[in-house]
Formats: structure tokens, sequence, C-alpha cells
């Protein structure tokens, strides 16, 4: 795949929840492309339907309808382990809340992706090397020091930058970051989109959802979700 | 497995096994001491009748068992009542009476191994140690001596010389009084010669030996023709309880037919061919319905178990949604959610049975020197009084076959605990979770 060929491409997605006895139609019929590293941020109004775009970007939910296509193939097609394997190899999520296991350490919540894409006899073989590759992710996220700490033991900023680390293990595609720095104060929500952008410029694809303006226009590329539609591009 | 409730979970499994590791050791050896010691007292087959009159030609059917190559040993017995009066007294009492050949008694039985004083020179059983020509009982012993509190006979070292008058009311073989207008009764005394400890409650507090042509003389079963009421049969050690009785059976018939049309014939009729086993049904099935029950009972600890086991897994996948949230996230697939949860479970019924099984291991090597030691600071004996019950120790003699079948009855109730929490945890949508948490 060239750089400039789409390797997420979101046609007619159309997403409703039921909401007691009301259906509210929160996507209604949302267009995407992704160029092969691009850094776009889809920014709207809370309850705009940005996360769920996401998670339907990411293949954590389906539309309704419409079709989500990565590297051409469509995600609909996709059997269950195959979507497993999507979820765990193709793309990162990063969550406004970080979403790391309290119970492990930050080294081991970097390499646990790699842990579910080996399985248990492939872990014993590439246990090394994958602790290797987390320490250095951790070192280039500036968290060499921490690697075994406990998540409640850092900072949120410094969990934000363990969850990148997590989605950056097994090398994905695509990077779908949620409210990334949602959770965090300006200083530190600066240095995350500063680790954002040296990923982009080292070729890393993100999409990154984000109600703040500022935020967005870190990235190269804007798009504005309004009304369940994408209004601007 | 951090969590405190894991240790919780872990710990009422471990309870759990302990409890009925435990009861289900003592419970087992109970039941298969009192079949053991039931199995000592009648041999392996027994050819009988339950009428005091007793059988005919029971010598020709003994020669001919005699002649079997899967017999070991014969032995005829007598099977009455008597009144006892021990000698200077004005009292009597009823007890059972059995007449026996002791050495052939002990080669068919195990009443060799229940005697104290004559243990090692069993055919001398009725002659008295201080006097071997005076005509010697053996007693059971409940009835001679009293059992102290740590279930220990005070046996003297030499027997002491007491005498009872032994009266019976002999019967013809039609089944009337033999000696109308005579008394009524034959009566003889006899001197103490040894104890017997079969262990068996009833026959130790109620049974009193003679030796076999004494009794048939006192019952009147010697004249005109001789009689007696069983004949017990031990099988050759190979040969299996079940075929031996059959085969037991079949002479038993073709013999019954040979003498159809000898005198008395009409008594062989009433005889029966039974196992050890039958012939003690009443004694045995009553101890093995408490077993019985006592299984159905540890059923119920077990679906208790399961319901421990399912709400700690609940509980914690309820605390862990996020987590499987964020697992599926990564990619982790339902079936793999559900391995996880399970692997928790097996590792909770696994540490549970161990640590359970340790415990009570430990605690049943120890149960009766920890009984003595409640007894000898306490006066306090938490299971049986040995003054009251036929009981010396505990049974504690493990039985690797229930232990396993606890251990793994453990592990799969937490599997069937887990089985739903873990349908839970796998259906769940990471989607409603994350942004649930998110909320």
């Amino acid at each position: 795949m060239n750089k400039g060929d789409f390797i997420l491409k979101a046609e007619g997605i159309y997403k409703s929840y039921r909401m007691g006895a009301t259906d509210v139609k929160v996507l209604k019929g949302v267009d995407l492309d992704v160029k092969e590293g691009e850094y776009v941020a889809i920014v709207g109004a809370s309850g705009s339907g940005k996360s769920t775009l996401l998670h339907i970007l990411g293949a954590l939910d389906r539309p309704d309808k419409g079709a989500v296509a990565f590297n051409g193939r469509d995600l609909s097609r996709y059997g269950g382990s195959e979507l497993n394997r999507f979820r765990n190899k193709m793309v990162g999520f990063v969550f406004q809340f970080y979403h790391l296991l309290d119970e492990l350490n930050v080294l081991e919540n970097v390499y646990l992706p790699t842990m579910v894409l080996r399985g248990v006899f492939g872990w014993i073989s590439c246990r090394r090397k994958a602790e290797k590759r987390a320490l250095e992710l951790l070192e280039q996220l500036g968290l060499g020091e921490r690697a075994n700490h406990k998540p409640y033991q850092l900072s949120g900023g410094e969990r934000q930058r363990v969850a990148i680390g997590r989605a950056l293990m097994n090398e994905p595609g695509i990077l779908l970051a949620d409210e990334p720095t949602g959770n965090l104060d300006s200083a530190t929500g600066n240095g995350i989109l500063k680790v954002f952008e040296e990923l982009n410029q080292a070729g890393q694809t993100i999409v990154m959802v984000s109600h703040d303006e500022r935020v967005a226009h870190r990235a190269g590329r804007i798009v504005t979700l309004t009304d369940g539609k994408i209004r601007r591009t | 497995m951090k969590r405190r409730i894991a240790y919780f979970a872990v710990f009422a499994v471990a309870l759990c096994v302990f409890i009925v590791f435990v009861v289900m050791t003592v419970m087992t050896g109970l039941v298969r001491d009192f079949r053991r010691k039931n199995h000592r007292f009648t041999g392996d087959c027994i050819v009988s009748t339950e009428s005091l009159v007793g059988f005919t030609h029971y010598e020709d059917f003994m020669k001919i068992l005699e002649q079997q190559e899967f017999v070991e040993g014969v032995s005829a017995a007598i099977k009455s009542y008597a009144l006892v009066t021990p000698r200077g007294a004005e009292e009597n009492y009823g007890l059972e009476m059995m007449g026996i050949d002791p050495a052939l008694h002990s080669i068919a039985t195990g009443f060799g191994l229940t005697l104290h004083h004559r243990k090692d020179d069993v055919a001398k059983a009725f002659a008295p140690v201080y006097d071997p020509n005076l005509p010697g009982f053996v007693v059971g012993i409940d009835r001679w001596l009293e059992r102290g509190p740590e279930g220990k006979y005070p046996y003297h070292s030499r027997p002491d010389r007491r005498a009872l008058a032994v009266t019976c009311f002999p019967l013809t073989a039609k089944g009337a009084l033999a000696k109308v207008g005579a008394g009524l009764v034959n009566t003889k005394t006899f001197y103490f010669s040894d104890t017997s400890h079969s262990g068996l409650a009833r026959v130790d507090t109620s049974m009193i030996y003679l030796s076999f042509e004494e009794a048939q003389m006192l019952c009147g079963m010697g004249e005109p023709v001789k009689r007696a009421n069983a004949i017990h049969i031990k099988f050759k050690p190979d040969v299996k309880l079940e075929r031996g009785c059959e085969r037991v059976a079949s002479l038993w018939r073709n013999f019954k037919q040979e003498k159809a049309d000898q005198k008395y014939a009409d008594l062989l009729e009433r005889v029966t061919v039974q196992s050890w086993k039958n012939n003690r049904r009443v004694f045995i099935a009553a101890m093995e319905k408490e077993q019985t029950m006592m299984t159905v009972m540890f059923v119920l600890v077990g679906i208790t178990t399961v319901f421990i086991v399912f709400v700690v897994c609940y509980m914690i996948i309820s605390h862990k949604s996020k987590d499987i949230g964020i697992l599926k996230s990564i990619g982790v697939s339902n079936a793999n959610v559900m391995l996880l949860f399970f692997g928790f479970a097996f590792l909770v019924g696994f540490l549970g049975s161990a640590i359970g099984t340790v415990g009570g291991w430990q605690f049943l090597v120890h149960i009766n020197g920890i009984e003595k030691w409640l007894y000898d600071r306490f006066e306090f004996q938490p299971l049986w009084d040995r003054t009251i019950f036929a009981i010396d120790e505990i049974p504690n003699t493990i039985d690797y076959k229930v232990l396993g079948i606890i251990v793994l009855s453990a592990i799969a109730a937490c599997l069937a605990g887990a089985l739903l929490p873990c349908r839970k945890a796998a259906k769940q949508r990471p989607v409603e979770i994350l942004q649930v948490s998110q909320l």
C-alpha cells in the first residue's frame, strides 16, 4: 500500500440506540476516508456520536447500516476470530480513561496485546522479545523507569502514555484515540498530543476524537460531526 | 486471585472439602469396619435355617463341601437361646447361645481372632486354662467385662473361675418340647474359659459360646437324629463370593433332592444358602443407609459450594466488567474470556481442594490423639462414648478413591458454579462496558 491509499473507509454509516421507548439516531449516514499516515481529528459536541463512530471504525461496535473497510476489506465480512485479530493487530485503542488493568504493572499492561496475539504457548517463545519491545516503547514514551509500577502509582498523563504504549505494541495500522486528553490538565494533554504528533511524523495513522477544537487543531485534518453526519472535511 | 473475595472462595471450598473428607472417611471407615466384623463373624457363606429345630444330615453335606476345591473351611453351629444363672446367684438372664467346634469355626470364620486367652490355641477355647478338664464357655466380652472410657477392657492375666449354669429347652425334630414331663429343660454348669470380642455390639453383649456337642445336647439336637442350625463356609481366597455361594446353593439343591425320601427331609426345605452380605443385611443395611443419607447431605454441601463459587464469580465478574471490556478491545475472544474465568474457578477449586485435603489429612491422622487429649483434659468424648459404643478407635484410614471423588467433585462444583457468570462475562459487549465505565 502506498502512502495516500485509504487505510480506512466508512460509507453510509447509520447507528441508533434504544433509550426507553425512544430510538435515538446517533449516526445518520457518515462517510469518512482515512489515508495511510494521516492524522485525522473528529470533533463534535458531546453526544454527537464521535465515540460511537470511533468504536465502529475499530470494530468494537457494528453499524446498523453502511460499511467500514480496512485496507479495502469490508469489516462486516470478518468472522469472530478475524475481528478479534483485527482489534488486536490492526488497530490500537486509546481511551479517555486509559482503561489499564489495575492488577498488572506498566510493562505487563503494555505487552498484554502480544500475549493475547500469541496465546499461551506462543507467548512462552516470544516473551523476551515482547518484553524488549514493550520496554523500548516505554523508553520512547518517557516511562522507562516506571515499568514495574502499578497504574495507581502513575499520574493521569503517565497512565495515558502507558495506554498509548499498549495500543502501539502490536504495531497496528491505525491508532484510534477517544478523547485522549479529555481527562488530563492542559500541560499534560499537550504532552500526549506531542506524542501523537511524533508518532504521526513517524508514519503512524491516527484517528482522534475530541470535543475540543484546540486539541483537534493539532491533527492534520479535522472532520466535524454534527447531527449524525460529517459536515466539513 | 489477588482479590480478598478470591481467598474467601478458596477458604469456603477448602472448608467444604475438609468437612466432607473427614466425615466421609470416618463414616466409610465405620461402615467398612462394621462390614469386616460381620464378614469375620459369619464367614463367606452360610447354610442355615431360622428354625430352632435345625436341620438334619448336616454332617453329610459338610463332607460334600469339604471335598470341593473352592472351599477352605466348614463349621457346623448350633444356634439357640439359653437361660444363664451365675453360680451362687439368684438372678438369671437370657443369652443367645452358639455351639461350635472352635478349631473348625476359626477356619470358617474369624472366631479365633476374637479370643483373648486362647487366641493362639483356638482348639482349646472351651478348656479353661486353670483346669482344662472342666467344660468351658466363651462369652461375649461386653457381657463379662466393663469397657473403660478409652474403649479398653480390663483383662485379667488369668481368667477368673466364675461358673454359669446354662439352661436350654430341648426341642424335638417336630418342634415340640422334648422333655415334657421330665422338667422340660436341660441344664449344665460351664466354667469361664475366654471372652470373644467380635466388635459387634449385639454379639458381644448377648452371646455365649459352648462346644458343639454340649450345645447339641442341651438343645436336644443330638438324638434321635443329629441336627444343627447352620453351616458356616469359608471359600478359598481366589473364589468370588457370588460364584462361591452359587456353587454351594447348587450343591445344596442336589443334596436336598438326594435326601428327599429320608426321614426329617422336610427340615431341609427351610434351609437357605446365603452370602455373608445377605445374611447380615439387616444389620449392615442400617449403617449403609446412614452412609447414603450422609452422602445426600454432602451433595447439599456440594450445592452450597456451587452457590458460593457462583456468587464469588458473579461478584468478581461484576467488578471486572471494565477489564473484560479492555481485554475484548485488544482482541481477546469470548472463548478466552470464558476460559479465563473458568481458569479462575478451577484454581479456586484446586487450591481449595488441596488445602482442604491437607487439612483433613492432618486432622484424620491426629483424630484419635485429639479425641484422647480432649478426654484426658476435659473428660469430653465428642464422637462416641466408649463405655457405650463398640468402637475402639475412630476410623481414619484414607480411602483414596473417596478422596479422589471429593476433590474432583469440588473442582467440578467450582466449574459448575462459574458456568453462568462465565457465560455472562463472555457475552458482554466491550463497547457497552467501556462506555458505561466512562460514565
